[in-house]
């Protein structure tokens, strides 16, 4: 609490410092109303200057006079006005793209993609969802997720594996926002496809680290995606026809354009998988984005925002089984003057999972529910000095599950988890200070407290362990039960506070490039329990509690960043180290489907990694693209504790399943003409760790697998090419349709990626062999898309 | 019930990974030194004495090792009551075999494997468990996920009480037996029924049962640490093609090197009450 004071009174002092006046406004593309987050404005002539926020919104204070008010955002025009700043002042923006009759072709990289020197903002990546949808993708759909992975330190598990890893982190550690409501699962049909829809999509910003203290509850990555505002100028509709799927999106203007909507929905087609497979069986899924606004006056403006996304299997006569997310968010943005800016958010969001199994007459049913309220504050102090600041309260209601027979005849006896409910709030203020004209820091603290409530009961163990190790056997077992506690609704069962500061620095060297470092503490109090090599949909959320401590990470990064030939090159070096503490590992045969009791499966382990990643970008011309490598390295390790014993895998560190040596992508696209555009993605990656077999033996009439150390071995190397063209017809003059073919070829070469090696018997001869999952061979597509 | 959740996402798996092709591949794995291996499965079949018992050693081999002779020969296996303390010496058959012609098996009680081999001594305890009868066998073709013929096993699960239960499946043509581990957890107190069928895969030759297929069914009372190896032991074996499987782990059982732990010995010394019957379909 110190810290906080200590900030307050800095800016005071700043404040008071100078006698000066403030020109404010937001920012707004003329083609749409849509608003620009990351535009850069400036007084020319000075040093004095901000980037617009995420809802538009600029304020620079300078002394008294005369100036010229730049606004610049890459592939727009330069806006720019004469002002005399003799008072506080308002002046809004609508800036036109630069080139107009190329509007639907030209590649355009904004000003926020490329590298800012000054920003002590590390390690963070911010794509346009124009830049992905130029990049080649597999059967067609356009992926946000694929394509955060071509930046460097981000993988996944393969083709078929929901979510992304960060850093050497696990899916569960990326805090997903899509416009400020959490998002607990990013995919579709088990990663084949993410749950956003780029037509309803404006901007998508990864923090890989040096997370912003307005973020928490994740220790890995805040991926902020941001939906699109709605056109308020005209009604257009925009669609696109694939090979799997199907989208259209409507926006317009409300209410004499003081308002505007989108409403983006997308399918896969029906059936589609039980056609091609010739079998009863088929997977779908859809979603639908919903946004609109509505501006109440020049200082009010009011958004709502919903999401709803659903999979679906049915297995013909057998089970079906379908899952998926649902948000909501109400915003309020308030310009208390022209120097405090604010957001309320409150938002609703879920995730359910259903499994109807006819044959065994059951159904089966988890979810994760959430209630938040955030209330974002940003001061703009001086031009050297701004305040974030804000707070954060989440209610957490836990279903881990509930088996009900689904038939009088059913033989299975009904049975309800225990749920568990907590409450998680955080206060944050973070500082933009400019020391001087080379040196900016960026300093703030998180304090986060989360709550596990009772209404419930949980067993007692003996000694306070719920696992114990088995000197004997050599094996972690359940703990000796000695009782049970009630805890009472109104009641705490567990409370955890935590301090988590946040620091950036940054020191210019010239004009062109600079040296940044940065120190961040994340805390994470949910965690999701899987003991496969990849997450899937059934995998429930548990809080931290009674036996279950929340993950702290602590992460230092330092790097080096360079803008050459007018900014039409960028590079960026980075370093980082990072560890996790209290991360959670499964003891050896851990049985977490329908598990009351997890504290009995898992151990209390940590984790660490580290790395140097690369990245070398093209952001303007015909070309444009980038080539990203990353070395790295992570492990962790679980020791036995108060359980007794070496821990999992002998309390050996070993390497995590999101380990990669090495990691190369490069993405690029080209228009060679008005026609024509092409892009290309080429990845190479160490493979995943994996666990091998290192012996035999037969028992009960089978040969039984004996296996090396956990993740001790590694699949074959992933690489891939993949190729897209473009064609854009030419536009006939008096109509306002438009359309393009998109031709795309994934995995040129047809590599046979393995997504697993499996050992097995084989059942007919009896002999062992290994045998290879690849997803994807060589997969042709074509998509048509359309703006009318 | 777990189990089924399991195979159940098994399945969602195989349809979605319809893009997606196998292919049997060379790969080399690391090789450990080879354990002791132990299948101690005194198995007492309701109607008959129990006095009859086989205890076979032997070896872990490479993983893809078809050659070696595997076998455990000059070992002393010996097995005690633990409440009276007589002892049964089995005799080494010089094939990996140890026999005895005078167990006396006795319903929830306690027994002492010890083992010596190369100077090593291995010691397991563990009980003896009933099982229930099977009360009934017959065959449908409606149930499970495709309209294809299985055989059914009805039981009734004991109320008031935790059970664990081994299936074990033997069709007279198969080469390998199928496994099912079974725990009265969501069922408790109800009749229990188990199906199976086979879905045709032309990879290993294997079609759907056919009227005349003959099945051997046998249903083993087990205890619940018998039950964390064999289900972990099933689930590895059975998930071996499932991408998205657990992590395996090594098995542990519950065969202790007294001399020296980290020698552990592979297999179980496990003492059941098994009833059988045979199934010919129509």
């Amino acid at each position: 609490m110190k810290n906080l004071v200590l900030l307050f009174m800095l800016f005071t002092a700043i404040v008071s410092a100078q006698e000066s006046y403030t020109v404010s406004g937001i920012i707004k593309e003329a083609s749409n109303g849509e608003t620009a987050f990351g535009a850069s404005v400036y007084l020319k002539g000075t040093t004095i200057g901000a980037m617009s926020n995420e809802y538009g919104f600029f304020s620079i204070t300078a002394p008294k006079g005369r100036y010229t008010l730049v606004v610049s955002y890459i592939g727009f025009e330069d806006a720019t006005k004469i002002i005399i700043l003799d008072k506080d002042q308002k002046i809004n923006f609508e800036i036109k793209e630069s080139s107009t009759q190329l509007e639907e072709i030209v590649i355009k990289s904004k000003e926020s993609e490329i590298t800012s020197i000054k920003n002590p903002q590390m390690s963070v990546s911010k794509i346009k969802v124009k830049t992905i949808k130029k990049m080649p993708v597999v059967l067609g759909e356009v992926d946000i997720i694929k394509s955060i992975q071509m930046l460097p330190g981000v993988t996944n598990g393969g083709e078929a594996s929901s979510g992304f890893n960060v850093r050497g982190g696990a899916a569960d550690q990326n805090l997903v926002l899509l416009d400020e409501a959490i998002i607990y699962n990013t995919s579709h049909l088990l990663g084949f496809f993410s749950v956003f829809n780029a037509d309803a999509i404006k901007d998508v910003k990864l923090y890989k680290g040096g997370i912003p203290a307005r973020f928490g509850g994740r220790v890995s990555s805040v991926l902020d995606v941001r939906q699109k505002d709605g056109n308020n100028k005209d009604f257009k509709l925009t669609g696109g026809l694939g090979i799997i799927s199907s989208r259209l999106a409507a926006e317009g203007p409300l209410f004499n354009s003081k308002g505007s909507f989108l409403v983006a929905g997308r399918s896969s087609y029906a059936h589609l998988f039980m056609k091609m497979a010739d079998e009863e069986n088929s997977a779908n899924f859809y979603d639908l984005n919903l946004k609109t606004n509505y501006e109440l006056n020049e200082n009010n403006k009011l958004y709502l925002s919903g999401y709803f996304g659903r999979d679906g299997f049915d297995f013909e006569g057998g089970f079906e089984s379908n899952y998926g997310n649902l948000s909501g968010n109400l915003r309020w943005n308030h310009i208390f003057n022209d120097k405090l800016f604010s957001n309320l958010s409150l938002i609703y969001s879920k995730y359910d999972y259903d499994l109807t199994l006819d044959t065994f007459e059951f159904n089966w049913v988890s979810s994760i529910k959430n209630y938040n309220a955030k209330y974002d504050l940003k001061y703009y102090a001086s031009d050297s000095f701004k305040l974030d600041f804000g707070a954060n309260a989440i209610y957490y209601d836990f279903d881990p599950g509930r088996i009900d027979p689904t038939t009088d005849t059913s033989p299975i006896n009904s049975l309800q988890l225990d749920k568990k409910k907590a409450f998680e709030s955080g206060l944050y203020i973070n500082a933009e200070h400019k020391l001087t004209n080379r040196l900016t820091a960026h300093y703030g603290i998180r304090y986060s407290n989360f709550s596990r409530l009772g209404g419930q009961s949980l067993y007692d163990y003996e000694n306070e362990n719920p696992v114990v190790y088995n000197e004997a056997l050599g094996i972690y077992q359940t703990g000796t039960v000695t009782g049970e506690t009630a805890y009472a609704k109104d009641e705490e069962i567990k409370t955890f506070n935590n301090l988590e500061p946040r620091v950036a620095l940054s020191y210019q060297l010239n004009e062109t490039s600079s040296v940044k470092g940065g120190y961040s503490r994340t805390a994470q109090y949910i965690h999701l329990l899987s003991n496969t090599s990849s997450v899937t949909p059934l995998d429930v959320w548990t809080p931290s509690g009674k036996y279950i401590k929340p993950q702290l990470s602590d992460q230092f990064a330092l790097g080096y960043f360079k803008n050459f030939e007018n900014k039409t090159y960028s590079f960026e070096a980075e370093v980082y180290y990072k560890t996790v503490d209290n991360r959670i590992d499964y003891i050896d045969g851990s049985d977490l489907i329908g598990q009351n009791t997890i504290e009995t499966e898992i151990l209390n382990g940590e984790s660490r990694a580290y790395g140097l990643e690369l990245l070398l970008r093209k952001s303007k011309g015909d070309f444009t693209g980038w080539f990203g490598y990353t070395l790295s390295k992570s492990e962790q390790r679980t020791l036995g504790g108060s359980a007794g014993g070496p821990g999992i895998n002998n309390g050996n560190w070993y390497s995590t399943a999101q380990d990669r040596t090495h990691d190369f992508s490069f993405t690029g696209s080209y228009k060679l003409n008005q026609k024509w555009a092409f892009g290309t993605n080429f990845v190479f990656q160490t493979g995943r760790p994996v666990t091998y077999p290192n012996g035999q033996y037969e028992y009960e009439g089978v040969s039984v697998t004996s296996y090396a150390d956990r993740n001790s071995d590694r699949l074959s190397a992933y690489h891939r090419l993949d190729v897209s063209a473009t064609f854009t017809p030419n536009k006939n003059p008096n109509k306002r349709w438009t359309g393009e073919w998109v031709f795309g070829l994934y995995n040129l070469y047809g590599r046979k990626n393995a997504a697993s090696v499996s050992f097995g018997q084989n059942r007919e001869t009896g002999a062992n062999e290994a045998t290879r999952t690849s997803i994807f061979g060589l997969v042709p597509s074509v998509s048509y898309n359309f703006k009318f | 019930m777990k189990t089924f959740l399991r195979t159940i996402f098994v399945t969602i798996i195989t349809i979605i990974t319809l893009f997606s092709c196998t292919d049997v591949i060379d790969v080399e794995v690391p090789e450990a030194d080879p354990r002791l291996v132990v299948e101690a499965s005194l198995d007492w079949e309701k109607g008959t004495q129990g006095n009859s018992q086989t205890i076979k050693l032997s070896t872990s081999t490479p993983y893809f090792d078809q050659e070696t002779n595997a076998s455990v020969v000059g070992a002393s296996v010996i097995i005690t009551n633990d409440n009276d303390g007589t002892t049964v010496v089995f005799i080494d058959e010089n094939n990996g075999n140890y026999t005895t012609n005078s167990f006396v098996p006795e319903l929830n009680q306690s027994y002492t494997l010890e083992i010596i081999y190369n100077g090593d001594i291995y010691v397991a305890h563990e009980t003896l468990m009933p099982v229930v009868d099977i009360a009934d066998v017959y065959q449908t073709i409606d149930k499970g996920l495709s309209e294809v013929l299985e055989f059914n096993v009805d039981f009734s699960d004991l109320a008031n009480e935790e059970n664990f239960y081994l299936f074990k499946i033997q069709e007279e043509a198969d080469l390998l037996p199928t496994l099912f581990d079974i725990k009265d957890e969501f069922v408790n107190g109800n009749l229990i029924n188990v199906f199976h069928e086979r879905i045709e895969d032309e990879d290993i030759n294997q079609v759907e049962y056919q009227a005349g297929d003959k099945v051997a069914i046998e249903l083993y009372g087990i205890s619940e640490e018998y039950y964390e190896y064999i289900s972990l032991l099933i689930q590895q074996y059975e998930s071996a093609d499932n991408p998205f499987g657990t992590i395996p782990v090594p098995l542990k059982g519950n065969c202790i090197n007294t001399s020296d732990a980290s020698n552990y010995a592979f297999g179980y010394f496990r003492l059941t009450q098994v009833v059988k019957t045979n199934y010919t379909f129509e």
